[in-house]
């Protein structure tokens, strides 16, 4: 029972806090200074979103954890901040805006949990004139098997590259065809995948394929007076609804070529809804439809084709109130101490004018 | 009338006149109407300018400075960049071009003088070998170059910024504009015509009724379109320019400058206008007098703490109202010139920076009126502005923003919050420092005073805190309005990051009891460093070892102010028993 107290007394005390705040000062400098060298995104994998901080022993492929990470320092931050504050801070109108920006600091906390566990970042490239309906990973790929039997109208069946990896013969379901997957390779750094691809259908081999990113044309055979077509592209998820480019705007200032605006004009329909309406993407100012987000990222092909950044994130609202609350609550405790500390002043300077 | 009490005013008043008196209208230099040229509107960066901006900004560029000395006389930017159009021949004899590498002097045989200004006429032999060490440097990233791969690429830079200037009006070496007007529809005018389109600097001519207002053309796209029909208006009226100056016809050209002028009034009455008073505020240049202010109010003060206090203590927070006086009317013509909140660039922040702390100083002195806060303000005040003016060598501080960052919102509220931030904490940092310098040098340690320096800087903490914690937070959803991400972890984020978390160990330090009063102040000084470091410091990431480039000498600078810093921090931590002025005060207890 007493190490139990002695385990609250821990974890309810500032000390922890300020243990806490100089870790994570120290995981953020070296966040910062690692980008330099591993890139952002690796930085932060490294850093910040994982429980513990490992580095490889020199010379061999032992890995050892050498400082908490902040994935780590966070949740223990969360806890001494609700475990102190249903200890500690008094229920007092003196204490209110404290309160506020403690519950506001939690909402923050529970929000970057959030983003690192459920947000979904992808791609849309859409060219002027042309309509989409998918949005594509920036990392992940898959090899997908397109039926091109019919010109018009083909089923796609899309086999994540994490499942290449693992299996060696995998039945695409809903079609008669078997893949046996024989070789796997892929560079992370220029996101090139390939795959040594053997198609059965019923139990009839056509032959190995190379499939890859790399390699223009798809691969395609035929069965019976179907056919298929191999290819390996950046994983596709299908959405309900269609956008289509009207126009993309690139402005430039006069007379130099310092860009002054982007914006992409696209149609948004949806069937199911009966929706049909057009929206402006710019810099700023993103769509937001389904839980989805379509953000201005960058444009090619002459300004004639618009790249969006696609973000799903449930939690994007968290921040929003965290800011409201905290910045209330630091504004109220402030003042209630600049009052104070106002007539400790004023009462300090009526005391000097009086004595002699 | 009471004298004591109208010291701060009257000390006010002199300062605000010395400097006011940069606003009467200037003399004519050499019988020219210098500023009437100055304030001749052309389009260049994407905005609309007094020539004077260009001018200026292109002397600091090539030189480092806003004028020069050329045979015993000042030359200010307006004349020298009218000498570089029009009378070539003299302004090639100008020594302008600073270079201060020695391996890129001993490519050009010259060695380090006394003098590091060169004229043009000197590097005219050079410019060959110049181009060709230049062209092979700039096949290397230019994070990648060597100290003199570096200096090189500046320097064939600076040349070419100079040529261009030289051919935008007319090219050097052929008669004039006004011989090309002559000339126009001569076969062989047209590659002229082409160079001139190529090579122009800025754009001079506004444009035609009916024409959108950016539709500015330079001299080779109007004799071009002249060619074919009617010549653009401006063309005439800056011909004549061109050859009075260089005839040296004093009314000549002062009649085509004010009708060179009237065709841009015309035809754009506000934008000449704002030109007009941007050449007012090149004039009289608000910052850099205000700087001036504020080390007089200094130095009153000093004195004031040593000799007649009741006088100088009050006159020293007058200068320091009169200098934040001008510091805000300076900000405010800014904010009207570029239609934007007070913060676009590095240049500005450190200007706001400044403000901020002065601002803050001049409330704290209202409270306390124990002259620290005056003290502290005014070395704020000129601190930043001093790193401001260095920062000025970039070009235009007035650059287009960005489509990124074009968004006046959220660079009213995200980037002035946390710029608020970063000032209180200095201010903090500052107040700190004058702690630690009465702990160990004052002559009286009053500790009621003592006391008041400590809960000012209390205060200036949770003000910081307070603005850096909702600016940070402000900018992580402006990310998350352009493109969907709150927190992205990216080192300028980071930065701001830094200062909230250490602002919130010194408070959670002070509520637990485990610091006192030495301990916050060391805290803060320390946070001199952090906010340094995030404001600073992750704009020379990525700059690796093998740079030695242009930001050789801020990283120089940045890392002298941090060992600076963490020696007053140190100086905060020692008992007083070190210091000498206390060892004599206890020896004279003693004794006494």
């Amino acid at each position: 029972m007493r190490s139990l107290a002695r385990v609250w007394d821990a974890l309810t005390s500032l000390k922890l806090t300020l243990v806490c705040l100089a870790l994570l000062m120290v995981l953020v400098v070296a966040c910062t200074l690692a980008q330099v060298e591993m890139g952002t995104f690796a930085a932060v994998h490294a850093y910040i979103r994982g429980l513990l901080v490992w580095r490889q022993v020199p010379g061999t492929a032992l890995r050892i954890p050498i400082f908490p990470g902040g994935g780590l320092v966070g949740l223990l931050l969360l806890l001494n901040l609700v475990a102190a504050q249903a200890k500690r801070l008094e229920l007092s109108w003196r204490k209110s805006g404290l309160w506020v920006v403690h519950a506001g600091l939690i909402l923050l906390f529970v929000g970057e949990f959030v983003t690192s566990g459920f947000q979904v970042e992808t791609q849309l490239s859409i060219e002027e004139g042309q309509t989409v309906d998918f949005v594509e990973s920036p990392r992940q790929m898959e090899l997908a098997l397109t039926e091109v039997t019919d010109p018009v109208y083909g089923d796609e069946y899309g086999i994540p590259d994490s499942l290449l990896a693992s299996s060696t013969r995998i039945d695409v379901k809903g079609t008669p065809v078997s893949l046996r997957v024989t070789k796997v390779s892929g560079d992370n750094e220029t996101n090139v995948r390939a795959v040594y691809v053997e198609p059965i259908v019923n139990g009839r081999s056509y032959g190995t394929r190379l499939v890859s990113n790399a390699l223009e044309a798809p691969e395609s055979f035929a069965h019976e007076g179907r056919t298929w077509t191999l290819s390996m592209r950046p994983r596709r998820e299908y959405l309900p609804y269609s956008l289509t480019l009207k126009k993309f705007q690139h402005d430039r200032y006069s007379g130099t070529d310092i860009p002054k605006n982007f914006s992409s004009l696209v149609q948004l329909k949806n069937p199911a809804r009966g929706e049909e309406r057009d929206a402006l993407i710019y810099m700023n100012q993103p769509l937001r439809y389904e839980g989805k987000a379509f953000y201005q990222a960058s444009f090619g092909k002459n300004d004639t084709m618009s790249v969006l950044q696609v973000v799903e994130n449930p939690g994007w609202l968290l921040p929003y109130i965290s800011c409201v609350l905290v910045g209330a609550g630091l504004l109220v405790h402030f003042m209630f101490a600049l009052f104070r500390s106002l007539k400790r002043a004023v009462a300090v300077r009526a005391g000097a004018l009086v004595t002699p | 009338m009471n004298i004591p009490r109208s010291i701060p005013r009257l000390a006010a008043a002199v300062a605000l006149a010395g400097v006011g008196a940069a606003l009467l209208p200037p003399g004519k230099v050499r019988g020219l109407d210098l500023d009437g040229f100055a304030r001749i509107p052309v389009l260049e960066g994407g905005r609309v300018k007094p020539i004077d901006s260009l001018a200026r900004n292109s002397l600091l560029m090539i030189r480092g400075q806003q004028s020069f000395q050329h045979l015993g006389r000042t030359v200010g930017a307006d004349e020298w960049l009218l000498d570089v159009m029009f009378r070539p021949d003299v302004a090639e004899e100008q020594q302008v071009f600073v270079i201060n590498d020695p391996e890129v002097l001993g490519l050009m045989g010259l060695q380090q003088a006394s003098s590091r200004y060169f004229a043009v006429k000197t590097l005219a032999p050079h410019f060959d070998e110049i181009q060709r060490q230049a062209s092979a440097a700039k096949q290397i990233d230019s994070k990648q170059r060597t100290r003199f791969q570096a200096a090189i690429v500046n320097l064939f830079e600076r040349l070419y910024l100079y040529y261009r200037l030289q051919a935008t009006v007319q090219l050097p070496g052929t008669p004039g504009l006004a011989a090309e007007l002559a000339s126009i529809s001569t076969p062989e005018a047209t590659r002229r015509h082409e160079a001139l389109v190529h090579l122009a600097a800025f754009r001079p001519l506004p444009p035609l009724a009916r024409e959108a207002p950016e539709a500015w053309r330079s001299v080779g796209e109007a004799l071009r379109e002249g060619r074919a029909g009617a010549v653009a208006p401006g063309l005439e009226p800056l011909a004549r320019l061109a050859s009075a100056y260089d005839a040296n016809e004093l009314d000549a050209f002062n009649t085509a400058v004010a009708d060179f002028n009237a065709i841009a009034a015309s035809r754009l009455p506000e934008a000449s206008r704002r030109a007009s008073l941007e050449r007012l505020f090149n004039r009289v240049q608000p910052f850099y007098a205000g700087m001036v202010v504020y080390v007089v109010a200094l130095l009153v003060l000093f004195v004031g703490w040593l000799w007649k206090r009741s006088i100088l203590q009050p006159a020293a927070f007058g200068l320091l109202v009169a200098g934040c006086a001008i510091h805000t009317a300076g900000l405010v013509a800014r904010i009207f010139l570029q239609g934007r909140p007070p913060v676009t660039n590095l240049y500005s922040s450190a200007v706001f920076v400044g403000w901020t702390a002065v601002i803050l100083g001049i409330v704290l002195e209202r409270i306390y009126r124990k002259g620290f806060g005056t003290a502290v303000a005014a070395a704020s005040g000129f601190a930043s502005l001093i790193v401001a003016h260095h920062l000025m060598g970039d070009g235009d501080t007035m650059e287009m923003m960005r489509a990124v960052l074009d968004s006046n919102f959220w660079l009213a509220t995200h980037v002035v919050t946390i710029t608020v931030g970063y000032g209180g904490t200095f201010l903090a940092g500052a107040l700190a420092i004058a702690y630690a310098a009465r702990v160990h040098f004052s002559r009286d340690p009053n500790p009621a005073t003592t006391r008041s320096l400590v809960s000012m800087t209390y205060g200036v903490i949770c003000f910081s805190l307070f603005f850096s914690f909702v600016g940070t937070v402000l900018g992580g959803i402006w990310a998350d309005q352009s493109w969907g991400r709150f927190w992205g972890w990216d080192p300028k984020e980071n930065g701001a990051l830094l200062i909230v978390l250490w602002n919130a160990m010194i408070l959670h330090a002070r509520w637990g009891g485990y610091v006192r009063e030495k301990g916050i102040m060391a805290m803060a000084i320390f946070g001199n460093v952090v906010t340094s470091l995030s404001w600073f410091g992750v704009n020379m990431l990525g700059v690796g070892l093998h740079s030695y480039g242009f930001m050789d000498g801020a990283f120089r600078a940045l890392g002298g102010f941090i060992g600076s810093q963490l020696l007053l921090v140190a100086l905060c931590l020692v008992p007083r028993r070190f210091s000498g002025w206390s060892l004599r005060s206890r020896r004279a207890e003693l004794h006494g």
